[in-house]
């Protein structure tokens, strides 16, 4: 890696609707309750959603907040939300993407350190896993959310330690150690931790300038906020309109929308929701809220065929 | 949303700061002095809100006053020997050193630390008119580990003017978003621990002891300006010259206890008790010290470690005044980063420490 650029548009030209692409289920790992949802604005969903986890095969709990925002929906055998508005011809498809590449426990040391497994391989920016090295982060066990870090050299102890010129590789998944303050395996396990729990970074979306949000995956998180969003205004739908929250896209071959496909398909015609970013794949992926505004509003267009 | 202050949305996933039920009563009272002075801001040479946060939670009998410097003192007892404790309040960050045409931030740091670890984070301008949101700009090249290229803060803004009509000037400073999290047991986390640690062993010290007992006079400093090297306490030092008999630094024993660093030094698990520092980069002390130390915190039932770690601390400015420096610390994992881990029964072990020196030493 190295030869890509971290895209620094500023503020992007607008939403995009990408034809027939995508991608899979998102569960979100991180339930918000859905009454607080459904009396919030575009902007303060984006935002709830920006502050979800949904490790891509591991959507559950956002899936779960999905089905309480979107009366009528249902979640099929794959983990996708969806919901049919309208009847009868052309039938199309609405998706969006949730998943994002994340990190699951893969082994618990005897001094209660967490090692860690990266799950979802789409992920381009050289530096995705070094954003966690020395952060806070949130590992989803069995009795609710943890917080813990990711363990860093102490500045204090390189000193003098490291050569002028030494190599300098980036750091990566397998140089994590997770502290979440138990010292025994026994202790991480108390609070709920095992194999296979997921981790991702502790979700702080920022607000900034002109109407702008930073967060982990903002990008996909406010695309779905703004489906969310134009499925609530009750567009008056052409034909009938699959709307669904897709799962497992950034694994197993795009599962969460193929599962769509086969179930309730075919359509005449596939949107997949995305949003210009900026800063992309990092910590700080940067959305502008008027984009999402304009995604919404074209969404609700073209499910009415306008 | 509004561009300007602070506006930093923090949709955690737990509780920040949680009494865990089995807390002892002093664990729940170093939780509750510490947590809000980790969440005050104060990079060196700005460390206002951190010296308010002292004054807030210093016992009402306290008298404070602050020096040229920036430097809080609290005066108590009469008579010699005159005893110094000090720690410092400033924390690492960056300061901003330009505002480029297309809006962004050029910066410098205040202080040593791992530059990469503010790379591709939030960001927080410390302005007069508040805080301005931002986030630290992400490489698009040269990725590597520890060397980042120079920093640079995008506050939204697309030009010069725009920064400006921000709040953003030059010389304001720079730091993340940080917050005061528990982890499981007696253990926490967050930023700048160091040396917010220390400010609180002083202030549980001076609730707690008992001024009637003093023999000698005793004087706590709240320091500034220590990560840039030692400046507030270099002024202290200079004011009191050879009065003082010792020197009491309460800092930062940056410890091993993690499984990326080598065994050879600085082994003081945390929780195991405070540490006293006893060789650093700065300074020594002397055995007879050491061992007269042990003897106090065995009598007052104090659990007390004994260590070498590396950096330097505030009271070795006091030592070319003929003043001998007895550093204490507490055991501090992932020192200088935005994850710092440490354990509340070592402050509280640390203030014990500083209320046996003043009453009995």
């Amino acid at each position: 890696m190295g030869t890509r650029r971290v895209r620094q548009h500023s503020a992007v030209s607008g939403p995009r609707f990408s034809v027939g692409t995508t991608t899979g289920a998102l569960l979100f790992l991180f339930a918000i309750p859905l009454f607080h949802l459904r009396a919030q604005s575009l902007e303060a969903i984006a935002l709830r959603f920006a502050g979800m986890t949904a490790v891509t095969g591991l959507e559950q709990a956002m899936t779960d907040s999905l089905l309480a925002l979107l009366p009528g929906s249902t979640r099929d055998r794959t983990g996708n939300v969806t919901l049919t508005l309208g009847q009868g011809a052309p039938k199309r498809l609405l998706q969006c993407p949730l998943d994002e590449v994340g990190y699951v426990v893969g082994n618990i040391t005897g001094e209660g350190y967490l090692l860690l497994r990266r799950v979802g391989a789409r992920t381009t920016y050289p530096l995705f896993d070094q954003q966690i090295e020395g952060h806070r982060v949130t590992v989803f066990g069995s009795k609710g959310p943890v917080p813990g870090v990711v363990a860093v050299k102490s500045t204090h102890l390189t000193r003098g330690r490291v050569a002028t010129g030494a190599p300098d590789p980036v750091f990566t998944v397998d140089n994590a150690y997770v502290d979440v303050g138990a010292a025994t395996a026994a202790e991480a396990r108390a609070l709920g931790i095992d194999v296979l729990a997921p981790l991702s970074l502790a979700k702080q979306p920022l607000p900034y300038g002109d109407r702008l949000l930073a967060a982990p995956v903002a990008g996909r998180r406010a695309a779905c906020a703004a489906l969310a969003a134009a499925v609530q205004a009750k567009p008056k739908v052409r034909g009938t309109v699959v709307v669904a929250f897709t799962v497992q896209s950034l694994y197993a071959s795009d599962a969460g929308l193929a599962s769509v496909k086969a179930l309730l398909g075919p359509f005449t015609d596939i949107k997949t929701a995305s949003l210009p970013t900026r800063y992309t794949d990092t910590a700080v992926e940067t959305v502008a809220l008027a984009d999402v505004d304009k995604l919404q509003r074209e969404m609700v267009q073209w499910m009415e065929g306008r | 949303m509004r561009t300007l202050a602070v506006a930093t949305v923090w949709l955690a996933a737990v509780p920040s700061l949680r009494l865990a039920g089995q807390d002892s009563a002093r664990i729940a009272e170093a939780q509750s002095v510490l947590a809000p002075l980790v969440e005050a801001y104060g990079v060196s040479s700005a460390e206002g809100p951190v010296r308010e946060a002292v004054k807030r939670l210093l016992p009402t009998w306290a008298k404070s006053e602050t020096d040229t410097a920036g430097n809080l003192w609290v005066r108590l007892g009469q008579g010699n020997p005159l005893v110094v404790f000090v720690a410092h309040m400033d924390e690492i960050g960056f300061r901003v050193t330009a505002v480029r045409d297309d809006g962004s931030l050029e910066l410098e740091p205040r202080g040593g630390f791992i530059a990469s670890l503010f790379e591709g984070q939030p960001a927080l301008v410390h302005t007069g008119k508040g805080d301005v949101a931002g986030v630290f700009i992400p490489r698009d090249s040269g990725f590597t580990r520890h060397t980042p290229p120079p920093p640079r803060v995008d506050v939204g803004a697309t030009s010069r003017a725009g920064a400006i009509a921000r709040g953003v000037s030059l010389g304001a400073t720079v730091t993340m978003p940080k917050q005061y999290v528990r982890l499981a047991g007696t253990r926490a986390t967050g930023r700048s621990f160091d040396d917010r640690v220390g400010d609180a062993a002083l202030l549980l010290a001076l609730r707690h002891l008992d001024r009637a007992s003093l023999k000698h006079e005793v004087i706590f400093i709240w320091s500034v300006r220590e990560e840039i090297g030692l400046e507030g306490a270099g002024v202290a030092a200079a004011a009191l010259g050879t009065a003082p008999r010792r020197v009491h630094a309460i800092d930062t024993f940056v410890s091993a206890d993690s499984p990326l660093e080598l065994p050879n030094f600085a082994v003081a698990p945390i929780g195991a008790g405070a540490v006293a520092r006893a060789l650093d980069n700065s300074s020594v002390t002397p055995p007879a010290y050491v061992d007269s130390l042990l003897r106090l915190a065995r009598a007052r039932g104090v659990a007390l470690q004994v260590g070498t770690t590396n950096g330097g601390n505030d009271g070795s400015m006091f030592t070319p005044y003929g003043v001998v420096d007895v550093a204490l610390g507490w055991p501090l994992r992932y020192s200088h980063s935005p994850a710092e881990v440490i354990d509340l029964k070592d402050v509280a072990s640390l203030a014990a420490l500083v209320r046996a020196i003043a009453e009995s030493w």
